[in-house]
């Protein structure tokens, strides 16, 4: 999940630019911007980072940032981006400087903050690249199972959980170590994409997209319980596991629910903390993600131009959704193949609807 | 068939047998004469081989460095050091005459540094000075065509820092028609071969580690000399080496089979590996590259080929992925990629079988 503004690292401070790149649109980004804020907006077929005044939906500007972006987060004062195609992601200061930050492993991803650093993973080998986001440099990376995807992060900040599309574990990694400490085994088949901890940080959470389901696991027994280097998984940290609907990709976790959008099945299935199924939500098309705004729960569709509660409420969007980031009551939505951008009220339908460049995908506000 | 003995050799029941001056070309051109006569007697439309167009097939032209064709081996003979890089059964049973065999083993053996396994250059010169061989003798390697073990025997020899030529010969043994010698041989007179390691000729572990990432933009070319399946680490391929801990690649690196170095029992035609290296791997002949295979065999191939057409500075990985893959303590400082596939496809096929120094299992 991707909540306003992105994971934010400790030790914000302004760029030291001298030596970058500076982009010839964020000058008059950072002009307009001072009014309000400003939703960046990696769009994936362009490469580049796209700006839009939050408010307003004007556009300000893009950035190019590297080949294939597809997630940002802000931290230290700058939007960080990660780029699909590079063995690099790419820093963004508030003056528009550029700065690639290499992490020698191809396919960064996902972000998570911890330990003062924004760990990145690196998709298409097996590591998380820890990022100094003040220094704008790799301080090192992570041994992980392979293809890892996203991470998520205990509440107090100290460990991180990666999974593994090749490997089927959820590794345990010691932030401040930046060392994998143990795995959990989520099944020799599995393909583990979304991953998630409850908010308490007692249940962590993985989808198997492979196998169509999602497995609870106890995050504190899985730092206990750690192997030979962290590479055998720890025994008994898996609590239990649930078919969903089919081709589940992310999940949502809150400290009595969790909800699993199977993509084509059309079906968001809703658990209890230790996974006793609730309720079966069918008739989307292809539900990708969750928000809980006003006190109820509403779906983004990949396939669908509306919004839809779990009550089964209905707000239209411009066209359907992918991802979306949730800016206090309103979602700011990406209609990846439709090319737009757009700011959404689930009352009150879209604020505003903007023209991207190619494939708006995962977004911050700034 | 009747095959000569070398001079040195233990003398055999059968080493009395032909005389002296029984060549392979003289046999080729009776069996040659007598297929002729035969056709004559049928069809009339049986192919006919004779010993010049089968040397000719293997002769190199062009601007090609190391690889040589039976006609200069022909020429010289009796100034250079034959090396027959097969297997002892192999070499007893038929070889060059005269050739001289160096363990296999002492050829790929590695030490253990810091920064990762690195040829082992006192054991390989120890083996060639065993041989007979010295650091300024002009060496011409061959095998049954122009596989990894003769490859492999030719890096090891410039790994030690051998001052001499460097030759392999184009088509093998079956490109040879010259005299040939068999069972066993006795031990040549050795020679104190000191080495003096050409580092420039490998990379380690930890020079590629410091590396990782810059190898797709300004920095080294990386190839990866495997099968694709064991380049992408594709489950459940048999390709896939049991003893590794991971599976995949070196971060950019693409991969080009080594078996595309050979077509048969030659060297895959010069312009089509330029075409294969230069324009579809678009790698710069001007810049370092760096090969790789699971072990330390098979990318000579690359290694040399490389070499052969040009490329000025190609260096081999001699740890290998193996060593990469397994590597203990911080991997994250080794990393492995899977979900790239940058594969140059190739067409090559090699002639002869395991241990005949055209093929190994073990690279």
């Amino acid at each position: 999940m991707t909540d306003e503004g992105g994971p934010v690292a400790d030790g914000d401070r302004a760029p030291d630019a001298a030596d970058d790149d500076r982009a010839p649109d964020a000058d008059a980004a950072r002009e307009r911007g001072r009014s309000g804020r400003i939703a960046a907006v990696a769009c994936e077929g362009a490469d580049a980072l796209a700006l839009f005044a939050l408010d307003t939906g004007e556009r300000l500007g893009t950035v190019p940032v590297g080949s294939h972006p597809v997630h940002a987060a802000t931290a230290a004062g700058r939007t960080i981006v990660a780029t699909m195609g590079e063995r690099a992601v790419t820093a963004v200061g508030p003056d528009g400087a550029v700065t690639r930050i290499e992490t020698g492993v191809l396919g960064p991803s996902h972000f998570a903050a911890a330990d003062g650093l924004l760990f990145v993973s690196c998709s298409a080998g097996d590591a998380l690249a820890a990022v100094d986001p003040v220094e704008s440099a790799l301080v090192g990376r992570v041994a992980v199972g392979g293809e890892p995807h996203e991470v998520a992060v205990d509440p107090a900040g100290e460990y991180l959980y990666a999974g593994s599309r090749r490997d089927g574990v959820v590794d345990v990694v010691d932030a401040a170590a930046r060392e994998r400490v143990a795995s959990v085994d989520v099944g020799e088949e599995a393909r583990v994409q979304g991953v998630a901890l409850s908010p308490d940080g007692r249940r962590g959470y993985a989808i198997d997209q492979r196998g169509a389901r999602v497995v609870a696991f106890d995050p504190a027994a899985a730092a206990d319980d750690g192997g030979d280097s962290g590479r055998d998984p720890a025994p008994d940290a898996v609590v239990r596991g649930a078919a969903v609907g089919d081709d589940p990709y992310d999940l949502v976790a809150t400290d009595d629910r969790v909800l699993v959008p199977g993509r084509e099945a059309g079906t968001v299935h809703e658990f209890g903390p230790n996974l006793a199924l609730t309720a079966v939500h069918e008739g989307f098309s292809r539900p990708v993600d969750a928000f809980r705004i006003g006190g109820d729960w509403w779906v983004l569709d990949a396939a669908d131009s509306q919004l839809r509660s779990l009550d089964g409420d209905a707000g239209a969007t411009p066209a359907p959704g992918l991802v979306a980031t949730r800016v206090g009551d309103r979602l700011l939505v990406s209609h990846y193949d439709d090319d737009l951008v757009s700011l959404v009220d689930v009352e009150t339908g879209p604020v505003w609807t903007a023209e991207s460049p190619a494939y708006p995908f995962g977004s911050v506000v700034i | 068939m009747t095959r000569d003995t070398d001079p040195a050799a233990d003398r055999p029941a059968d080493a009395d047998g032909p005389p002296a001056d029984t060549t392979r070309r003289g046999l080729l051109r009776a069996a040659a004469g007598a297929t002729v006569a035969g056709a004559a007697s049928t069809a009339g439309c049986l192919g006919v081989t004779t010993p010049a167009n089968v040397a000719a097939q293997y002769e190199v032209s062009g601007n090609v460095a190391h690889f040589v064709g039976p006609e200069w081996l022909a020429d010289n003979r009796e100034d250079a050091v034959v090396l027959d890089a097969r297997s002892a059964e192999r070499f007893r049973t038929e070889r060059i005459y005269g050739a001289r065999r160096v363990p296999f083993d002492a050829i790929t053996s590695r030490t253990q540094t810091d920064a990762g396994a690195v040829p082992d250059t006192d054991a390989i010169a120890a083996a060639f000075g065993e041989a007979g061989v010295a650091p300024d003798d002009d060496v011409l390697v061959y095998g049954a065509s122009v596989g990894s073990r003769v490859t492999r025997t030719a890096f090891a020899l410039a790994a030690a820092g051998h001052v001499g030529d460097i030759k392999v010969l184009n088509g093998g043994l079956s490109g040879w028609n010259g005299r040939i010698g068999t069972g066993s041989r006795g031990a040549p007179t050795a020679t104190d071969y000191a080495p003096d390691p050409a580092a420039e000729t490998w990379v380690t572990r930890d020079w590629l580690a410091e590396r990782v990432g810059a190898t797709d933009g300004d920095g080294p070319g990386l190839v990866d000399t495997r099968v694709p399946e064991a380049y992408l680490g594709a489950p459940g391929s048999d390709a896939l080496d049991p003893d590794h801990d991971r599976h995949g690649h070196l971060p950019g690196a693409l991969n080009v089979n080594w078996v595309g170095n050979v077509a048969g029992n030659r060297m895959t035609e010069p312009g089509r590996l330029v075409r294969l290296y230069e324009v579809d791997a678009e790698l710069d002949r001007d810049a370092t590259v760096v090969v790789y295979g699971d072990e330390n065999v098979d990318p000579t191939s690359t290694w040399l080929t490389l070499r052969a057409i040009g490329f000025e500075d190609v260096r081999l990985y001699d740890g290998g992925f193996g060593e990469w893959a397994n590597a203990d303590g911080d991997r994250g400082r080794y990393p492995v990629e899977t979900a790239t596939s940058v594969v140059i496809e190739t067409e090559g096929s090699v002639g002869g079988g395991d241990d005949s120094g055209d093929f190994s299992c073990t690279g």
